[in-house]
């Protein structure tokens, strides 16, 4: 089920703003002000689309273009420095290459801690563990510190974690490019699951093989900005058009 | 089975169900619900926390309480070989000011590092920051629980026997764990804006130490050193933990009212200005 509310996306004039301190390091904004020069730069300015229930949207573009930032404010770990958005419906994401998990914890640990994180109460976290285990399929592995695990088996388990929650949204940073052939085909079998039941799908990588399998749709991103937006395949082939090398001679 | 997530953050609204409809009922309300999940959430982060920090032995109580008695021992040394200083039982004193200021301490220093540690979930998900520092005191709240098993021990060493004024130790610990929570999102914000300062960071916490009355007790301190000494608010903190614990006396109201007016001040200040840059951590880490 993907949500009891009409899940939706909206973006108008999205921009996320980074500021440097003195050291030119990332920083945030109250102490940048402390800082005699601040530098300031737009990792997204005036990025505007709508989603509704039942689309995949593929995000394009080369690295650096804005999407992980992109799927960030989607997912609600960062906030718009300008522009509105408006995210309805339960969101489930993969987007940072550690799949959420603290390296320290056991599987089991990180199960609870991330279905807790997706909106489940620490009983009902608890619950679901069995099914969280029998889903990652670790073995012993689900008892050992995720330190230990490959990005794959990182992966995994944070994917069945966020199934717990039955997200109307799922956002993937190319995490699902980390997965072996089968739990590619699963994670394709729950992206597919989630868009049939009215929910959204944006994945962004650099596999347009199996984004073109999630995504009906796709918005190219070039400098933090939205260079084009259309179907997947007119999308992604304007985008590999103005990134292909110059034929040699 | 929907999560409750329901949040407004500037420009960004994240919903998961459908908003109730307008009652007509003005002003913010507090849904059961929300502070459920919340409640649910600081466990759950405080718990990991603890375990990626103290690991999993049952018995790391037992390391809580020696990480205190080392400190006891220490300034035990301290002030009774190096600077020949007795008293009615001097372990016990001590331990009425090391064991509230650990709680502090490792507070500090662990909401110091508390969004780098969790980059993790910091990148991943969108969750309620403001729990962050909150977990990180937790943490060691329960640390300090444990430690208490050593004033009690001391108690019984230095047969130092329990009056009435015992009944006023939950409300020093709850004074005590106040101030260490308003302490964690100063701290936090510290340790993202200057993460290269952390270390005189660290020293200058320890110094807290010694401009109160930890070594020796406030009595013992010159006349015209106490008012300033009063300024820090550990200084009430330690001498209630006394008055309970030592003297068999209710603490003086400045020594509870004093730190709770300095916790509630650094919340008046900090905590607007964690709301505002926790939209941006990600960025940070």
């Amino acid at each position: 089920m993907a949500g009891s509310v009409a899940n939706s996306v909206v973006a108008d004039r999205v921009g996320v703003r980074f500021w440097f301190d003195s050291h030119r390091r990332v920083t945030t904004p109250g102490r940048a002000r402390l800082a005699f020069h601040p530098q300031t730069t737009w990792g997204l300015q005036d990025v505007s689309f709508g989603l509704g229930g039942g689309e995949g949207l593929a995000l394009v573009g080369p690295s650096g273009s804005g999407k992980t930032t992109l799927l960030r404010v989607l997912g609600g770990v960062l906030a718009p420095d300008a522009g509105e958005l408006s995210v309805r419906g339960s969101v489930g994401s993969l987007l940072s290459i550690d799949a959420g998990l603290t390296p320290t914890l056991t599987g089991r640990e990180n199960a609870v801690l991330l279905a807790v994180l997706a909106g489940l109460s620490r009983s009902e976290a608890r619950e679901a563990l069995p099914e969280i285990e029998a889903e990652a399929a670790l073995g012993e592995a689900f008892e050992r510190p995720a330190s230990s695990y490959s990005q794959g088996m990182r992966a995994r388990l944070a994917l069945a974690a966020a199934e717990q929650s039955r997200p109307g949204i799922l956002l993937l940073d190319e995490v699902h490019e980390a997965l072996d052939h089968e739990f590619r085909l699963r994670l394709v079998a729950h992206a597919e699951a989630i868009l049939a039941a009215g929910g959204i799908v944006v994945a962004a990588g650099h596999d347009h093989e199996i984004l073109s399998r999630l995504c009906n749709r796709a918005v190219w991103l070039e400098e933090g900005r939205v260079k084009a937006d259309g179907a997947f395949r007119e999308a992604r082939d304007a985008y590999l058009k103005a990134h292909a090398a110059p034929a040699p001679g | 089975m929907i999560p409750a997530i329901e949040q407004e953050v500037g420009t960004t609204t994240v919903e998961s169900r459908p908003q109730p409809a307008a009652t007509g009922r003005a002003g913010p309300r507090i849904e059961p619900s929300r502070l459920r999940r919340k409640a649910d959430l600081l466990v759950a982060l405080s718990l990991a926390d603890m375990r990626a920090r103290y690991g999993r032995d049952p018995l790391r109580f037992l390391k809580w309480m020696l990480d205190s008695m080392a400190l006891v021992a220490v300034y035990l040394v301290l002030r009774t070989i190096i600077l020949d200083r007795g008293g009615p039982a001097p372990g016990l004193s001590l331990a009425c000011a090391v064991v509230p200021f650990h709680l502090m301490m490792m507070t500090v220093f662990n909401s110091m590092m508390t969004v780098r540690e969790r980059q993790a979930i910091v990148l991943n998900v969108g969750f309620d920051r403001i729990l962050l520092p909150a977990s990180s005191a937790c943490t060691e709240a329960i640390a300090f629980a444990g430690s208490l098993l050593l004033l009690f021990a001391l108690m019984a060493i230095y047969l130092v026997g329990p009056t009435l004024a015992i009944l006023w130790l939950p409300v020093v610990m709850l004074v005590t764990v106040t101030f260490t929570v308003s302490c964690a999102y100063p701290a936090s914000l510290f340790g993202i804006w200057f993460p290269e300062w952390q270390n005189i960071a660290r020293s200058l916490v320890r110094m807290l130490f010694f401009l109160a009355p930890g070594i020796i007790s406030l009595n013992e301190i010159p006349a015209g050193a106490q008012d300033w000494v009063k300024l820090n608010p550990l200084t009430g903190i330690f001498e209630a933990f006394r008055d309970v614990l030592l003297y068999g006396d209710s603490p003086a109201a400045w020594e509870l009212l004093y730190p709770l007016g300095f916790a509630l001040a650094l919340f008046v200040i900090f905590l607007p200005i964690y709301r505002r840059e926790e939209r941006h951590l990600a960025k940070v880490i």
